[in-house]
């Protein structure tokens, strides 16, 4: 077994706390994305999991053992760097046979491996090449042969797309995805990419301020975003979130803000009267039906649809997102309507928890389950992305 | 217009270069002109007679293959300990985290403010009672005392510019710490190193004033002193065997520059990580 259990893992640098205690269950083949803006803890998290870095408290578990006090050598885990980190006055092949060699493996095994690794990754002609001669994306399959050749437990990626072009990126993220079922390891996985979290992972662990916001799969990140922060993280363009009074009459809520007001039925009893936080994504506004007043300021055309920034009567803006069929001009004047079964409500503050009844309670209990290894196919949150490169 | 400013640019390239050659190419010359053409008026550019008699004489009749030899031990041994301690320094002033890490390396650059010739005489009593006066290995603790802060700045320059992300792979892949610092580190330091090396040895090649303080016995004269000691006094120079040591003394300065400058030029560690 390999999973990986994070227990009440803090880590201090002097008086800054990077990461508070943070608990994470990975569970044994998993691609997990620990998903973030800079600063958020997610390298940290990754680098005291590679033992590079050290927890000031807590413990880590890989596949039952506490790795706590091991050296990053003693892991049995596989890392690839955002900068790749290849041995600049070493060839591919002697990159790629350094992990072996640091464990004894004999020569002639040395040199088999290097070669299916190679095979595996269209590395064959670049064996003798220093990395200095290779494009951006050859030094990124090197490092990646460099972490598979061994067979780890664990992959850890930080970043490792971030320095290719665009194309290259959306090709080495079905590569990736496709290794990832080949091999069945675990893989986590550190991006600021949403894009990259939402499509290769099977669950992603957002992080904000070193704590953990939410754990969960992306289509439900996606669909029911555990508070606003990651609520305004997730998604492009993102969800629009406007700020007003809840008020509630029986078991029936009711948002109001300047220019708009919204029955929102029944809440979690978390829910409480007061400052709260609309946030409805851009999907689920439709311009031209319902009752409340907009204007059309500016509308994005992408091709495949058109994205529509609209100012409210009470000057709150709002984005939706219209097929690119549906043509509006800008300045026009506007009804539209929001589905209120996909409205989000927030508790007040930055990281207002979603006082929305949770799905599963709704509808059929079933409740939130990995599916281990699950190629992530359609996910509401990639094809939504898709919208902009 | 344009032709006037090569040209006066080349004129005034090759002056410099006449006159940091000239000296050179005098001393060679001087040192293969027999005794009697020397002081001759107007003086003779190229010998009339070449002689190898003065470069005999000071192998055969002088000390200066002692000196030769005390000189390259002396100068070789400065070098070792100046990396070795230079090397391990620079990467702990770059690597480990430990409390006044940046004031520790002002520190070691402050000594630097300090004239050297008041360090003589408390180094000189120094070196008396530990009793290494009067030995070569006086003169190699000397040079190390002023070699090594610059020796650790120069490397701890070229130590910060290694990104780190390479040890962390090194030792993810399950190098130990000095395994990764041998397997990864050092070579992309050579560049460095070779710095280092050549600035530490040229120094304790060429250091006149400490050797002539710390050491007075003929055997363990370096040859700056030595030659001196040998050559000049104070009724006479020999001229002839002067050049003639200084021809020998610059040869072995010529041929490590020789080697280590193609080492220095190659441009390591170029494209080993993106970032």
């Amino acid at each position: 077994m390999a999973a990986v259990v994070f227990s009440k893992v803090r880590k201090e640098f002097g008086s800054f706390t990077a990461v508070h205690g943070l608990d994470l269950n990975i569970e044994e083949g998993e691609f997990v994305s620990l998903l973030g803006p800079s600063g958020c803890g997610k390298t940290t998290t990754l680098r005291m999991l590679a033992g590079l870095e050290f927890p000031t408290s807590g413990s880590i578990e890989i596949g039952d053992r506490l790795v706590n006090d091991l050296a990053p050598g003693q892991r049995d885990i596989a890392m690839v760097f955002q900068s790749y980190a290849l041995y600049p006055h070493m060839s591919v092949a002697q990159n790629i046979a350094y992990p072996l060699k640091k464990r004894g493996v004999p020569t002639a095994e040395q040199r088999k491996s290097v070669e299916a690794t190679a095979t595996l990754l269209q590395l064959t002609e670049l064996l003798e090449r220093k990395p200095r001669q290779l494009s951006g994306g050859q030094q990124q399959r090197v490092a990646l042969g460099r972490a598979l050749v061994r067979d780890p437990k664990v992959f850890l990626l930080d970043e490792p797309l971030s320095n290719l072009d665009a194309k290259l990126r959306g090709y080495m993220r079905v590569e990736l995805v496709e290794l990832h079922r080949r091999l069945g390891r675990t893989m986590v996985y550190v991006t600021h990419d949403q894009l990259e979290a939402m499509t290769m992972s099977d669950r992603i662990a957002v992080m904000d301020g070193g704590e953990l916001q939410q754990f969960a799969p992306p289509t439900k990140v996606y669909a029911e975003p555990a508070n606003r922060f990651v609520a305004s993280f997730i998604g492009t363009p993102a969800m629009t979130l406007v700020d007003g009074e809840l008020a509630r009459e029986g078991d029936s809520w009711t948002f109001n803000t300047d220019g708009l007001s919204l029955s929102v039925g029944t809440l979690a009893d978390a829910a409480e009267a007061g400052s709260a936080c609309l946030g409805v994504r851009p999907e689920n506004v439709r311009i031209g039906q319902g009752s409340i007043s907009a204007t059309v300021k500016v509308v994005e055309k992408t091709g495949h649809e058109n994205i529509v920034f609209l100012k409210l009567a009470g000057g709150h803006r709002l984005t939706a997102r219209t097929s690119a069929q549906e043509v509006w001009q800008p300045g026009e004047a506007v009804k539209i309507a929001l589905d209120a079964d996909h409205v989000h409500i927030f508790g007040p503050g930055s990281r207002g928890s979603r006082w929305n009844r949770p799905a599963a309670a709704q509808e059929a209990p079933a409740p939130a389950q990995k599916t281990s290894m699950t190629p992530p196919t359609s996910k509401t949150g990639s094809t939504v992305q898709e919208a902009t490169p | 217009m344009a032709f006037i400013k090569k040209l006066g640019f080349n004129l005034f390239a090759w002056a410099i270069v006449l006159a940091v050659a000239f000296p050179l190419f005098w001393m060679l010359v001087t040192s293969v002109k027999p005794a009697f053409e020397l002081f001759r008026r107007p003086p003779t550019m190229l010998p009339e007679t070449f002689t190898f008699e003065h470069y005999l004489h000071l192998i055969e009749r002088t000390n200066f293959l002692t000196s030769f030899r005390n000189s390259v031990i002396l100068s070789t041994a400065t070098t070792i300990v100046v990396v070795a301690i230079g090397t391990l320094g620079a990467y702990s002033l770059v690597r480990f985290k430990f409390r006044g890490r940046e004031s520790l390396a002002f520190l070691v650059l402050f000594t630097y403010l300090l004239p050297s010739v008041v360090l003589i005489i408390p180094l000189y009593l120094l070196l008396v009672q530990i009793g290494l006066a009067n030995n070569i290995f006086s003169l190699v603790i000397a040079y190390t005392t002023f070699a090594l802060p610059y020796a650790l700045w120069l490397l701890r320059s070229f130590m910060a510019g290694i990104p780190e992300d390479l040890e962390s792979a090194a030792l993810v892949d399950g190098a130990s710490r000095m395994g990764a610092f041998v397997d990864v580190i050092l070579p992309q330091l050579l560049p460095g190193i070779i710095s280092t090396a050549l600035f530490t040895f040229i120094l304790s090649w060429n250091e006149y004033l400490y050797a002539l303080v710390l050491v007075n016995s003929d055997d363990a004269r370096p040859l700056t002193t030595g030659v001196m000691n040998m050559l000049v006094s104070s009724f006479n120079i020999e001229w002839s065997l002067l050049m003639a040591a200084s021809v020998m003394m610059s040869v072995p300065l010529i041929i490590v520059f020789a080697f280590l400058q193609s080492y220095l030029t190659r441009g390591f560690g170029a494209g080993g990580v993106k970032g």
